[in-house]
């Protein structure tokens, strides 16, 4: 989606806020809510975000997205009610959920990794060294593909593996595995002539974003 | 919801007017349906306010300073050499660990969100987060780290890495001189967060880095 979450090489976006001691969270509540959608394990909220309205989502800090973001998931999927929300009490009526994550398992999530990478055997298109052009493409949805890579071209300089194109996993279709490849892209290619020669980009680009250059 | 809902926009959204209030009702309201246990919340917290952070990821650099071996293992799979620690889980799945040289600076940034490695720096503060720094880090960053206090002369290539995918990076960063007398443990001392993010350096002790 071109969204205002697809940032890279914008410009004008405020001040940067740079501290050297700053800490992964500013306020006791932010870890809260971290923890909160950690525990409710109801995967991406990443399509949530990218959908706040971009004023409000400049407007919001980082965590107020999140909120934002959780709140409308699980009224959407029906796990809350609006009502709910506002008055922070479960309806009586409303029946005892089934626990996300337990203690144990909490504990457990700090040393045990879930592989996202898939074991399919699938033929790549692309090959190491081969120059690749990002694809002119505008899916109203999420993707993992930032604009600025559209129509410019970069060499694979890695296979990273299969792994399940994330464009559609919200949208509940079935999984499309394919290869996610490393991208090196000339700065100069992205931004123009005044960018010194040897400067790049990396980035992963699944296959689908990518065409022969 | 901080505002009557008197909107008619189909876009409305919570802006939360007191997010602690506002987090803390949701809090309560999720355990009283059963969905979340405080207790597994209080581990959460306690996991990533106590448990991951820099500090992993700085021993991991040290090691990697002395050991020759490590080193290469880190390079050729940074999950794998990461988990040689015990530092895996959550945003550590896929590792690449990228070494700034005296001729190569690396810089880590993610344009669309905030994806940054967990298990190794903890998680990110609120100026890596910022449309500031996610917009400009691409298109100029050597600006964006002059901003930040490092000036890196022309002859260096600088490589940012947009980290959008399954991969998340780390930065190998190059050891300060007149550290050759130093054991791995004082080592970790000197490497700070902003280094393995790649918009710092790590400075040499006799530089004011370590008392």
């Amino acid at each position: 989606m071109n969204g205002i979450h697809d940032m890279g090489g914008m410009q004008g976006l405020g001040e940067i806020g740079y501290k050297e001691t700053a800490p992964g969270f500013d306020e006791p509540w932010e870890i809260r809510l971290f923890a909160l959608v950690q525990a409710m394990r109801t995967g991406g909220l990443r399509p949530y975000i990218e959908g706040i309205p971009a004023a409000d989502y400049l407007r919001m800090g980082y965590y107020e997205r999140w909120y934002t973001a959780l709140v409308k998931q699980i009224i959407e999927s029906g796990t809350v009610t609006r009502a709910e929300v506002d008055s922070g009490r479960a309806d009586p009526a409303s029946t005892k959920a089934t626990l996300a994550l337990t203690p144990e398992v909490a504990r457990d999530l700090l040393f045990r990794s879930t592989k996202t990478e898939q074991d399919v055997e699938l033929t790549p298109r692309f090959h190491i060294g081969e120059s690749v052009r990002g694809r002119n493409i505008n899916p109203a949805t999420h993707t993992r593909m930032p604009r600025y890579t559209r129509g410019k071209a970069g060499v694979v300089e890695r296979d990273r593996g299969v792994f399940n194109l994330p464009d559609n996993e919200e949208a509940s279709a079935e999984p499309k595995p394919q290869h996610v490849y490393l991208i090196r892209y000339a700065g100069r290619e992205l931004w123009g002539e005044e960018v010194p020669p040897n400067d790049s980009v990396y980035i992963d680009m699944w296959e689908d974003y990518i065409e022969p250059a | 919801m901080s505002q009557p809902s008197s909107d008619h926009s189909q876009d409305h959204t919570d802006v939360p007017s007191d997010p602690s209030l506002r987090v803390k009702a949701l809090e309560s309201l999720l355990v009283e349906k059963g969905l979340v246990d405080p207790d597994a919340l209080d581990v959460l917290v306690d996991t990533y306010e106590n448990r991951v952070g820099p500090r992993n990821g700085a021993q991991v650099v040290a090691r990697a300073w002395v050991d020759p071996a490590y080193k290469q293992r880190l390079l050729d799979d940074g999950t794998e050499a990461m988990a040689e620690f015990g530092y895996s889980g959550g945003q550590g799945e896929k590792l690449t660990v990228v070494e700034n040289t005296s001729s190569v600076h690396n810089v880590i940034v993610c344009t669309l969100c905030s994806c940054y490695p967990w298990p190794v720096l903890g998680l990110p503060p609120t100026w890596y987060k910022s449309a500031a720094f996610r917009s400009r880090t691409v298109i100029d960053p050597r600006g964006v780290l002059s901003e930040l206090g490092l000036d890196l002369p022309k002859d260096i290539e600088v490589r940012v890495w947009d980290s959008n995918a399954a991969s998340r990076y780390f930065v190998l960063p190059k050891r300060p001189d007149g550290t050759d007398s130093m054991s791995e443990a004082d080592l970790a001392t000197l490497v700070t967060r902003d280094a393995m993010i790649g918009v710092a350096k790590v400075a040499s002790p006799s530089a004011g880095g370590v008392s």
